[in-house]
């Protein structure tokens, strides 16, 4: 019983940090209908950026936030214009998986080079510090990330459905063509959400940092997981990508400590497997154009 | 009619085919073969396939400089039976094909005198049967798996004090050494599970069951684990005297990590690989949290075995930093030119065969102690204990190489 508490614990608090990598990815997909494979290796280029900083000049992770957050934003945007603007074909979507992927091994590269390929890990004073609260261990860093992602999470539905840029990024979504008429310029928004999203993913490196060792190829393992996270979501919906993050997370906490570690990824890929035999859209998505 | 035609075309091409393996064989039967005192002024070219991009760059290139340090040393003393040694080391990204076609141009195109082996038991295997096919002894600094070994070869040598399974032995011999009163009445085990790391925990559990150290948890789990709280905390709740962790590296990381923020710390601590590691473990698990973490090593600074004092001097010179900073395995690589020097020295010459079969027979002293082999490359000795003591490793047992006492039960967390 023990165990398992603690294993709840655990999963949800990293499900928060899960949440905020697949919201960019989700709203990536809404935006564009671009399945972002780069999304894994951009949350572990910014884990090195805060990792640097933290290193370099005594930042906290937590603090290079807003600094890693422009510069992943700038990357984002780069990406879109240079990698994704240029594909004007039917098949764009299918086209964009390659670009993408090509993105990815490019940032791993680049990665590599710069940082070999020793794991680093960002080691604050309060990296390895935790509460005890009725004789369960609560650790310190998760409980910041949660926040954190709450934080981001919330500043991400205020910018979506307060502003103006937000009404034309959900218009994008719903219809691309309408939107266009109305005046929606939409070149424009597919690079700003582009750059949101991958904005999303600077949050998200700078607290897998703290989490976890990283190594340029950790991105493999991140990406396999975000479009689960995404897909079990239903594509497109960020409230939906949060949920299936939890619910990943928290299964594999919960089977890691009570059954064994062995079967803990095995467990989320069921659970996947029976919502899209149930629901083929996934948790939340739309059969047609999605809704953010 | 179509089969005809194509017997025809088939026939010239196995002609060929048959020539080619003609040649080969002929190559083959005189394995460095220009090797002896007669050619006194020409170099001696030994070459090796190292990782130096890929996922093996890192430590490749440990390889490498070891390799280098070695041969420069050698060099600078007028080099082997007269002849200067000359290094061809080539790249091979990491990759188990790309090792194989490295050492068949090295012994066909580049027709080098001797071999030294790649970085990893994935590259040593394929790589030390192109060795085994052409007659070269095969000296591999970082082949240790149990793959390596099946293969059952005459001409290799794990240039380390054990194979890799056995590297955990010297842990529990230590702990069965102490006064029944101070030993562990149980043990946890968390194991990774790959072809080294689990078995090496495996046999201390051994060990330790006969011994009767009961065992309240035992979990391997897959590589791809990052989270290690689920598994710590079922440690932490079954409250082991000793935990013994068959790790690799990054998962010896976040174990530690999981441990402090679980609040748990046993007695003792023994980490397969990882906590050996004298920079990346501090900086990855923070200083205060290394006391007492025991691992195994084979050379370490201030080794007082033969040649060492000269490897750390000449390591340093080249590349700066401390003692501290040098990787095991650039002293493994220059192990390999060390038993290169000795046998020219024992036999009078250097070749192929005299290096296979001399090696086979008695002790050979190098910087990392003494060692000698079976009839299939498995290294006799053991490896030497080390313990995290004020921020830095010690070797601590067996009590001849110690350079301090060990110390237990481990101290609580630094935090």
């Amino acid at each position: 019983m023990h165990a398992l508490v603690q294993g709840v614990i655990l999963g949800v608090l990293t499900g928060g940090v899960y949440a905020l990598m697949a919201s960019g990815q989700t709203l990536i997909f809404g935006i564009m209908k671009v399945v972002n494979l780069a999304q894994g290796a951009m949350v572990v280029m910014s884990a090195y950026l805060s990792y640097q900083l933290f290193v370099s000049f005594g930042v906290d992770p937590f603090l290079a936030i807003p600094v890693t957050t422009v510069v992943m934003f700038g990357v984002g945007v780069g990406v879109q214009l240079v990698f994704l603007r240029p594909l004007r074909r039917d098949d764009k979507s299918e086209l964009s998986l390659l670009v993408t992927f090509a993105v990815a091994l490019l940032i791993e590269g680049l990665l590599s080079i710069t940082f070999k390929t020793t794991y680093r890990s960002i080691n604050t004073s309060y990296a390895n510090s935790s509460w005890t609260v009725g004789g369960y261990q609560i650790t310190v860093v998760r409980v910041y990330a949660f926040a954190l992602s709450l934080v981001s999470l919330g500043l991400l539905f205020l910018l979506l459905n307060r502003t103006r840029f937000g009404r034309a990024v959900r218009a994008t979504v719903q219809n691309p063509d309408s939107a266009r008429l109305l005046g929606v310029e939409s070149e424009k928004v597919a690079a700003l959400g582009f750059g949101l999203g991958a904005a999303t993913a600077a949050a998200a490196g700078s607290v897998y940092g703290l989490l976890y060792p990283f190594y340029s190829g950790s991105h493999y393992d991140l990406i396999s997981r975000l479009l689960s996270i995404v897909v079990l979501g239903g594509l497109g919906s960020v409230g939906g990508a949060v949920v299936a993050a939890v619910i990943v997370s928290t299964s594999s906490a919960v089977v890691a400590s009570t059954v064994s570690p062995a079967w803990s990824e095995m467990t989320f890929f069921v659970i996947l497997l029976l919502v899209l035999l149930v629901r083929p859209q996934g948790l939340f998505g739309k059969v047609g154009r999605g809704a953010l | 009619m179509t089969g005809c035609n194509r017997l025809r075309f088939q026939a010239p091409a196995l002609a060929v085919a048959a020539v080619m393996c003609l040649a080969v064989s002929a190559c083959s039967s005189s394995p460095g073969k220009a090797t002896g005192a007669t050619n006194s002024k020409k170099p001696l070219v030994i070459g090796a396939s190292v990782s130096l991009t890929g996922d093996f760059a890192d430590p490749g290139k440990a390889v490498k400089a070891g390799y280098e340090l070695w041969a420069a040393g050698v060099n600078a003393k007028g080099g082997i039976l007269g002849r200067k040694v000359r290094l061809k080391i080539v790249d091979d990204t990491s990759s188990p094909t790309q090792v194989v076609s490295n050492y068949q141009n090295l012994i066909n195109q580049d027709k080098v005198d001797l071999v030294f082996g790649p970085f990893s038991s994935l590259l040593t295997v394929p790589a030390s049967q192109v060795a085994k096919r052409y007659g070269y002894a095969f000296l591999e600094p970082a082949g240790g798996g149990p793959k390596v070994f099946a293969q059952k070869l005459d001409n290799l040598f794990f240039v380390q004090p054990a194979p890799v399974v056995k590297s955990g032995d010297v842990f529990a011999a230590w702990v069965l050494s102490l006064p029944a009163a101070d030993r562990p009445k149980t043990a946890a085990y968390a194991e990774l599970d790959d072809p080294f790391s689990g078995p090496i925990a495996e046999s201390i559990r051994n060990r330790f069951e006969a011994a009767g150290i009961r065992t309240v948890y035992k979990q391997v789990y897959p590589a791809e684990t990052q989270d290690f709280s689920p598994i710590m905390a079922k440690v932490a709740s079954a409250k082991p005297d000793v935990l013994v962790s068959g790790t690799q590296s990054e998962d010896a990381y976040a174990q530690v990590k999981s441990l402090v923020q679980l609040k748990f710390s046993p007695k003792f601590m023994f980490m397969s690989n990882g906590a050996n590691s004298p920079l990346e473990f501090p900086s990855k698990v923070g200083a205060a949290n290394t006391t007492g973490i025991t691992s195994a090593g084979d050379w370490f600074p201030g080794s007082t075995a033969k040649g060492s004092a000269e490897f750390t001097a000449a390591f340093v010179k080249a590349h700066g930093g401390s003692a501290q900073t040098i990787d095991n395995s650039s002293a493994e690589a220059y192990a390999c030119g060390q038993l290169l020097e000795e046998i020219a020295a024992k036999t009078g010459k250097l070749d192929n065969a005299t290096a296979i079969s001399a090696l086979h027979h008695g002790t050979w002293p190098t910087l990392l102690g003494d060692l000698k082999w079976d009839s299939i490359g498995q290294p006799q000795g053991e490896f030497h204990l080390v313990q995290w003591q004020h921020n830095s490793l010690a070797p601590v047992y067996p009590a001849s190489i110690a350079k301090a006492a060990p110390l237990y039960p481990k101290p609580n967390w630094g935090g």
